[in-house]
């Protein structure tokens, strides 16, 4: 193997730096452990390839999952690209219901006694497109302006994605929290 | 002067630390004398904070991790 120069080893070594959060991304993509793997693998190759593209003291994170979000919809969902609808979900807020249930609002205690494999279990059943903004915004803490780059959509759509995103699962977190007894709302509506 | 709809509108923006300065300043004059307000924007942070712990605890494999090093040369 060639020598490698400074630049190219802080390049890799920034590149590794991002791992845990592109395999994340892959899964919440592929909801598959294995495909996961493939296209990380190949979004690292992509990413080497194109370093020259890159400009240093950017956001990285970003440019890698731009590279990864293309090669997927490349691969994998060429076909349906355009079929994918934002379903009207309506407006719901856990916060609201549990408020007008309770006669109060929640103490964010109660969000301590949801188990995190019900949240995660609450993202995959969100929309693609609803659930890579909330892994983009709330996991991997990119800005709007990130996001909709790594997107491709006006900082506009970023936010409704999100606001949309959010109170879909805090209905699925709510239909939890009751089912699970967290909070006693919704019994005087049930038989 | 924000009233609870102007703040309500805004806690995403909040949560996600999105609005200029002056905009912050102002959600917090409503909110240090809007009890209801700042109770759902704790719940809404801490919903954000839930669904990044959540999160977090997925690792890339060791085995792709070392693959990628050899690869990267990093
Ligand atoms: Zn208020």
């Amino acid at each position: 193997m060639a020598e490698q120069t400074v630049e190219e080893q802080d390049f890799g070594t920034e590149a590794i730096g991002n791992l845990d959060a592109l395999y994340r991304g892959a899964l919440r993509l592929t909801r598959d452990p294995d495909k996961a793997q493939d296209l990380v693998q190949d979004t690292y190759a992509r990413a080497l390839r194109y370093q020259h593209s890159y400009q240093a003291g950017t956001n990285m994170k970003a440019w890698l999952f731009a590279i990864m979000r293309n090669l997927y919809w490349d691969r994998f969902q060429k076909a349906n690209r355009e079929a994918v609808s934002i379903d009207d979900i309506g407006e719901f807020a856990l916060y609201d219901q549990m408020r007008d249930d309770l006669g109060e609002g929640p103490e964010t205690e109660v969000l301590d006694r949801i188990a995190r494999g019900e949240v995660v279990d609450a993202i995959e059943k969100l929309s693609p497109l609803h659930r890579e903004v909330v892994l983009l915004v709330d996991v991997e803490g990119f800005s709007y302006k990130d996001a909709a780059t790594v997107l491709g959509v006006p900082i506009g759509t970023v936010m409704s994605r999100l606001h949309r995103a959010r109170q879909q699962l805090q209905k699925d977190l709510f239909e939890y929290a009751v089912e699970s007894g967290i909070v006693p709302g919704g019994l005087n509506k049930r038989s | 002067m924000y009233d609870c709809e102007d703040c309500i509108r805004r806690l995403d923006q909040l949560v996600d630390k999105e609005l200029s300065p002056p905009e912050v300043e102002e959600i917090h004059v409503h909110l240090d004398e809007c009890g209801d307000c700042t109770k759902r924007y704790r719940f809404q942070e801490g919903l954000k904070r839930l669904v990044k712990v959540s999160y977090q605890e997925q690792k890339a494999p060791d085995a792709l991790r070392e693959r990628l090093r050899q690869q990267l040369g990093a």
